[in-house]
């Protein structure tokens, strides 16, 4: 897999050293679209508005939902473009298996998006004079928030796979992730406290939320939690796709629509 | 030795709440080293077929088997496996020749260094050594597919399944993508091929298999196939028109002359009759009517429906 993982990493840095301007745009866009609502709150609420650490927090959740939407990019929507463009069957030619193939992509583009994701974060930083904090524990419930995100993304990429477009329906999941990763569901107690908890990502997001905008310690109790919360819905991704793959096989629709 | 095995395929697939049978018991052995042309009107279960037996849509019922391992069951099978595939690109446009090859080699079983090798053996193989470099997207179509061959065999496989090969290619392209196929055979592959090109069939293919209605109608080598419905009948033509009294004699004869040049004797017996009625006259050719497996495809086809 090892092999699989670098062959992978090899496609994924020429094509980002061959198209900068992709993730040039990515990068302007991104940081852009957020200074502008930025800018739109400070303007409604007041020019002097001080949100302290909730502003750092919502960039948090804000930079977090934009690495989700990477992965999910990656894994579903290059599913999509690999089935309308026609390499999509000889993935599945391999003896990897298709799993193994878009899990060793998903992370070798992780590996060069996380670039684009510092410098989105820096930027936002710098425009909004934010401060947070990086500890070196943070890799931890980070690690819980990219098992999550791989899972969703695969249970997005099961559906692509049978559907081949899900341009449409992409967004009813990505919005409302992004309420999710932007509030902080940590904060709820009580019913909503754990309902919380069965949110995809949202126990590692509130973690990396409490160690970089409140500088509080780790607590080890939601780690476990947020560790169990990310596992499951990595499991539960891989296994849909593994469905998916069943049936599209069984129905002959591999390729095309 | 058998490389490809496919033992009654079955796949009834549900369209607008219909059932539709596409292929109803397929069942085909290919030796290493034979070419074996799967021919079939549109929609008659050729595209189902193959990808069956490459693991890319489950059966119904049945098996099949690459190098004895069942591609279904266990991906190692696909190791044994190349596939051109119709209606595909097979690579990638914004990778180069060399780059695709090194990707798709490791994808199949080979790590990077035995892939980057095999790879640039095949280029200089296949004449691309000078596009090695070039996106994909920028070559010409002929160079794309030989690209899609090459890929393929990157990682010496026992099979290769070539699915509409020469399909958009032009006739330089399609010439050399013969002669590849007539060496891919005789380095030791099984080739299963499917064109509608059927001269093109005829020319590489050792044996023919002719699918209808998701059924096999007919399976025979290609020989065996075209003696089969060629006639005993002789074609001579000669290099100038006939006088009226020789196409008098040779009709009295019971031959048949048309455009008063070309003679066909049906009755082998009555050859050198013909022949001393021709004398002295000069003769382009004499040769055997053999039918073409156009005409024999088209005529299976008929009498199946």
């Amino acid at each position: 897999m090892l092999e699989l993982f670098f062959a992978e990493l090899r496609c994924s840095w020429i094509q980002f050293r061959r198209y900068p301007f992709e993730s040039i745009a990515q990068i302007v866009i991104t940081s852009a679209i957020f200074y502008g609502l930025f800018l739109g709150a400070g303007y409604i609420a007041d020019s002097n508005i001080q949100l302290g650490d909730r502003l750092d927090s919502i960039i948090i959740g804000y930079v977090l939902w934009i690495l989700v939407n990477f992965v999910i990019a990656n894994i579903s929507g290059g599913l999509q473009i690999e089935a309308q463009t026609g390499t999509l069957e000889q993935l599945f030619l391999s003896r990897y298996g298709a799993v193994k193939i878009f899990l060793m992509r998903g992370l070798a583009y992780l590996t060069l998006e996380i670039i684009n994701i510092i410098i989105i974060l820096f930027i936002i930083i710098l425009l909004t004079c934010s401060r947070l904090y990086f500890p070196a524990i943070l890799v931890l419930p980070f690690i819980t928030v990219l098992l999550g995100a791989y899972g969703f993304a695969f249970i997005i990429g099961s559906i692509a796979l049978l559907l081949k477009r899900v341009q449409q329906v992409l967004p009813l999941f990505l919005f409302p992730l992004l309420f999710l990763l932007t509030i902080p569901t940590e904060t709820w107690e009580g019913t909503a406290g754990l309902f919380a908890k069965f949110i995809p990502m949202t126990p590692g997001v509130g973690l990396l939320r409490d160690l970089m905008a409140r500088r509080e310690n780790l607590n080890l109790i939601t780690l476990v939690i947020a560790f169990i919360n990310g596992i499951v819905y990595f499991a539960m991704g891989l296994f849909l796709f593994r469905v998916a793959e069943k049936e599209a096989k069984r129905r002959g629709i591999l390729s095309g629509y | 030795m058998i490389a490809l095995e496919a033992n009654n395929l079955r796949k009834t697939y549900c369209l607008n709440n219909q059932r539709v049978e596409a292929v109803k018991n397929v069942s085909l052995n290919i030796v290493s080293g034979e070419v074996v042309a799967f021919l079939g009107p549109n929609g008659a279960g050729k595209t189902t077929s193959i990808k069956m037996m490459a693991g890319l849509i489950k059966p119904d019922s049945g098996w099949t088997k690459i190098s004895g391992i069942n591609p279904h069951r266990n991906p190692r099978a696909l190791e044994k496996l190349g596939a051109v595939l119709e209606g595909n690109r097979n690579v990638y446009w914004r990778l180069t020749p060399q780059e695709n090859l090194e990707y798709f080699g490791v994808l199949k079983g080979l790590n990077h260094s035995q892939a980057r090798k095999s790879g640039i053996a095949l280029l200089e193989r296949f004449g691309l050594q000078n596009k090695r470099r070039t996106a994909v997207q920028q070559l010409s179509r002929g160079m794309q597919q030989k690209l899609a061959f090459a890929v393929a065999l990157v990682h010496q496989p026992k099979v290769v399944l070539l699915d509409e090969p020469t399909l958009g290619l032009d006739v330089e392209a399609t010439e050399e993508v013969k002669i590849l196929v007539r060496e891919i055979a005789a380095s030791g592959c099984a080739i299963l091929l499917t064109t509608h090109q059927l001269d093109i069939a005829e020319k590489l293919a050792d044996r023919i298999v002719i699918i209808q209605k998701g059924e096999i109608i007919t399976e025979l080598p290609t020989d065996e196939l075209i003696s089969k419905f060629s006639g005993n009948t002789y074609q001579i033509e000669m290099e100038s028109v006939l006088d009226e009294v020789r196409i008098t004699k040779l009709e009295q004869i019971g031959v048949e002359v048309e455009e008063k040049r070309i003679i066909y004797v049906n009755q082998p017996e009555l050859i050198y009759q013909v022949f001393d009625i021709m004398k002295p006259l000069q003769l382009k050719f004499v040769e055997k009517a053999e039918a073409d497996l156009t005409q024999i495809f088209l005529k299976l086809v008929k009498e199946g429906k």
